[in-house]
């Protein structure tokens, strides 16, 4: 193509976008009102993105930890942590938790039931390559994306299942399908009103936890891989399976340490996500995967500094869309958004050219 | 003695699922199993030995179609004496049950024998036989379940369906190698090409005839629009992109219920001069112009008509049946040709290895779009005929679960063999829309009359009452098909034999550095 008609086409490209637009939220002079007539909304609306974009980060180190190893888009990921949520729940409802207990009474609760869903989601997640991955390690490329597939579905059944337990459950409620209601624990004190600022953003003790245990994860994983033996090996395996068995490194037991690791984020995003927006569904996997999936794509795939970013601008891009354009288009949005990050620029923007890869 | 005895193991698995329908369905079914699969032994049974002339073909056929024939006798025994009572309704007599047991024998047998002495036909005669009872079957299917009462022919339109879905991703994936996992998406073009065009809704009702060519050229356009930002992509990235290309399309179905476009430069000028006068609308100026109707989705749906017979009516099924056999079989013939032309063997050519390909002279941008256009226009096809006999769509018929469904039966068939892809698409779709809600009805009797009585334990009881629904399952059955699938015969069922050389290559870690080096 001649510059002058990719220049055409961008003009083009560019006319389409500002005369569809509109029609999926897109309108520029209405956004521009909005943010203008209450600017404090749009600080609270990047907090609630940023909180949001921390539990997409966790689950998207999943997706870049198993890919940057095995070159596989482990697809059963995000129903992985669907399955988290529906683990911590079990354990809220075997802890006899209700909305609104005090903080103090639910922390052993919380504890618990952080390490039963990691404990869970990082045994699943072995199994799974266990059986379902590594048979197919030397196959096509396509195959074990097949088959991740198809893990995804069984777990997708798998928590409707769960969700219908209520004769061992109660917590689980009427209805297998219906949304389950996770009890309210973390206390809503405005921090900035606690403190005696008067501001119109919303931060409370709750968005503060779940963002502190979000930080916390990204940063020990972040110290495990880079200070550790066994994340040193990690970084070797990704780099080079066949050198990293030279020199005397299990692959296998990394893979599996792998997967452990990424299962364990996984169900700690379960419980996050529960005790953040008080409901889980057996289908939310399905789209948070596909959203964490975009996030750890558009960070550059196999990078885990760039699944956090990727993972932050994903929450900021959905919290943004679902105010200013419109919550109903945001899925498309966040949709478009991986298609033109791997059309245009398949490594994403940390990520290294992985064009051989691919 | 003795040979009946080895016969009826060979025939375990066809007299298996004889007998499992007859456990379900009761009645007539074990006769039209009979027929069905009694015909199919008689075809399977004489493949693999050599058959001099129809005497010997007949005499191998009679005899494994009565050992499919005994299977279903028991089984229909068994469910008139047996499963009635325990699912709480009354038992057939010993008299009728008898009577359906031993239809069940002679058809099996008859059949099987006639096909078996097909096979022992001369060369070309016994290959245009073997169509020709196909056809025949296919033709007086809808009599026969008339006849029987079994109430199939709702099921077996659906079946044909997502048979002309499966066969068109075949396309891409089977052939080109070009993983589609958004393949509902030209489903629901075509599905809503076709509302829109034939519905009072936006108040166009052209004919069907017309409009399911428009519907099929549509989804071919947009199988070309949205291919081409795929075509730098290879392998999972591509299926990536594919797959959010099926989750964007229902979306924008879904929420375009109030499209307002106005040109922008005029827009902008106007805002600038304080002239609101200067914007040019273009659409929905008035009010929100509402194209796809949101959740509610687009009904009613202008029906097909025929000279004779008229509007079809949502009563009869026999038009809709030889319709859509018809578009099955055209679709058949059409990628049958597309196959072994010059563009199907520059798909199989790219499948294997894009660069040489290339290299010999084929255009990968044509090649590759025209694999993801002709795969759309048949589910265009599938849509336009899915949308005009249900006569009303909704945005979520058309999520991720209906493009892996159709991906499970051409994997489970055997990607890019139609034999196998159309095998794959009637287990999947019998399984799912015929046994499993069968199943389903057939474990709530067993429950409520048998077991839920005897369970003292309210928890437990409670527990089998609301859990054990088959239903509920089917997304687990699909997921376990695909993974059993890749582990145990990633070719299909039925590979193609170029596939399986493919996938079950011994040297693949040559290939693998030969990537490397290429890539490099």
């Amino acid at each position: 193509m001649k510059p002058w008609q990719k220049t055409v086409l961008y003009i083009v490209v560019i006319y389409f976008i500002f005369l569809l637009g509109p029609t999926a939220g897109l309108d520029i002079p209405r956004i521009v009102q909005a943010i203008a007539q209450s600017p404090s909304l749009l600080v609270t609306q990047l907090l609630v993105g940023l909180i949001n974009g921390a539990i997409i980060a966790i689950i998207a180190l999943g997706y870049t930890l198993v890919y940057g190893i095995i070159e596989l888009i482990n697809f059963a990921h995000g129903d992985l942590y669907m399955l988290g949520g529906f683990a911590a729940l079990t354990v809220m409802g075997a802890f006899g938790m209700q909305d609104g207990a005090p903080f103090i009474s639910a922390i052993i609760p919380m504890l618990a039931a952080l390490l039963v869903s990691a404990g869970l989601c990082a045994g699943l997640n072995v199994l799974t390559e266990r059986y379902a991955y590594r048979p197919l390690r030397n196959a096509p490329r396509l195959a074990p994306l097949i088959s991740a597939i198809g893990v995804s579905f069984i777990f997708q059944n798998l928590g409707l299942f769960w969700g219908g337990l209520r004769s061992f459950i109660p917590i689980m409620g009427n209805t297998a399908a219906a949304p389950k209601s996770f009890p309210d624990l973390l206390p809503r004190t405005d921090i900035f009103q606690a403190l005696g600022i008067q501001t119109k953003i919303d931060f409370t003790v709750k968005d503060l936890v779940v963002l502190v245990v979000a930080a916390g994860l990204m940063i020990g994983l972040n110290l495990f891989v880079q200070r550790t033996p066994a994340g040193k090996a990690m970084r070797a395996v990704a780099q080079n399976r066949d050198a990293a068995k030279i020199v005397g490194i299990n692959v296998d037991q990394i893979i599996v340490l792998t997967f452990l690791i990424g299962g364990a984020l996984a169900g700690a995003a379960g419980l996050l996500v529960g005790l953040y927006n008080n409901t889980i569904v057996f289908t939310m996997g399905f789209t948070a995967g596909l959203r964490a999936f975009t996030a750890a794509v558009l960070g550059g795939i196999g990078n885990i500094t760039g699944a956090m970013l990727g993972g932050v601008l994903i929450g900021l891009l959905s919290a943004l869309s679902d105010q200013y354009l419109s919550s109903r288009w945001t899925d498309a949005w966040v949709f478009a958004v991986l298609v033109l990050i791997l059309v245009f620029r398949p490594s994403g923007l940390l990520g290294e050219n992985l064009q051989e890869k691919v | 003695m003795q040979i009946i005895l080895k016969a009826l193991r060979a025939n375990l698995v066809l007299g298996a699922v004889s007998a499992f329908t007859v456990l379900l369905f009761g009645g007539w079914s074990g006769g039209v199993m009979g027929w069905l699969l009694g015909t199919a032994t008689g075809y399977l049974k004489t493949q693999d030995q050599f058959v001099p002339n129809p005497q010997v073909g007949a005499r191998i056929g009679a005899v494994n179609g009565l050992a499919l024939g005994i299977w279903t006798a028991i089984a229909n025994l068994a469910y008139g004496l047996i499963l009635r009572p325990l699912i709480g309704q009354s038992s057939v007599p010993l008299g009728q049950s008898l009577l359906y047991a031993i239809v069940s024998i002679v058809l099996a047998t008859a059949s099987a024998t006639l096909m078996g002495a097909i096979q022992g036909l001369a060369n070309p005669r016994h290959k245009q036989a073997t169509w020709f009872t196909l056809a025949f079957i296919l033709l007086i299917f809808p009599f026969v379940d008339q006849i029987a009462k079994t109430g199939w022919i709702a099921t077996v339109i659906q079946i044909q369906i997502f048979a002309m879905l499966a066969l068109g991703l075949n396309i891409p994936v089977g052939y080109a190698g070009l993983l589609d996992l958004g393949y509902a998406a030209f489903f629901a073009i075509g599905a809503y090409t076709t509302g829109m065009l034939s519905s009072p809704h936006l108040g166009i009702e052209w004919n069907f005839w017309i409009v399911i060519w428009i519907a099929a050229a549509v989804a071919a356009i947009a199988g070309i629009i949205l291919g081409a930002p795929t075509l730098p992509l290879r392998g999972d990235y591509l299926a990536i992109v594919t797959l959010g290309f099926g989750e964007i399309v229902p979306i924008v179905f879904r929420n375009l219920t109030e499209i307002k476009i106005v040109e922008p430069i005029s827009s902008l000028v106007a805002t600038i001069l304080n002239k609101p006068e200067l914007a040019i609308c273009l659409v929905g100026c008035d009010q929100p112009f509402n194209l796809t109707n949101g959740e509610a989705g687009i009904n009613p749906i202008g029906r097909p008509s025929l000279p004779i017979i008229g509007t079809f009516s949502s009563t009869n099924y026999l038009p809709w049946y030889y319709l859509v056999l018809f578009l099955v079989l055209f679709s058949m013939f059409m990628i049958n040709r597309l196959r072994n032309s010059r563009l199907g063997r520059a798909w199989t050519a790219i499948r294997e290895d894009e660069l040489a390909a290339s290299a010999m002279g084929i255009n990968r941008v044509n090649v590759k779009l025209l694999a993801f256009a002709m795969g759309a226009t048949f589910s265009g096809f599938a849509g336009a005929f899915y949308g005009s006999y249900i006569t009303a769509i909704f945005p979520s018929v058309f999520d991720f679960s209906v493009s892996v469904i159709i991906l499970c039966m051409v994997i489970l068939g055997g990607l890019g063999n139609m034999t196998g892809v159309l095998l794959g698409c009637i287990i999947i779709m019998a399984a799912d829309r015929l046994y499993l809600p069968q199943l389903a009805q057939v474990l709530k009797g067993l429950l409520n009359t048998t077991i839920l009585p005897n369970v003292a334990n309210p928890a437990l009881r409670d527990f089998l009452a609301i859990s054990f629904d088959p239903i509920q399952m089917r997304l687990f059955l699909f997921g376990l098909v695909l993974v059993v699938m890749m582990i145990v015969r990633p070719e299909g069922l039925v590979p193609n034999e170029r596939r399986k050389a493919e996938l079950h290559s011994e040297n693949s870690v040559a290939n693998e550095s030969l990537a490397d080096v290429r890539s490099a």
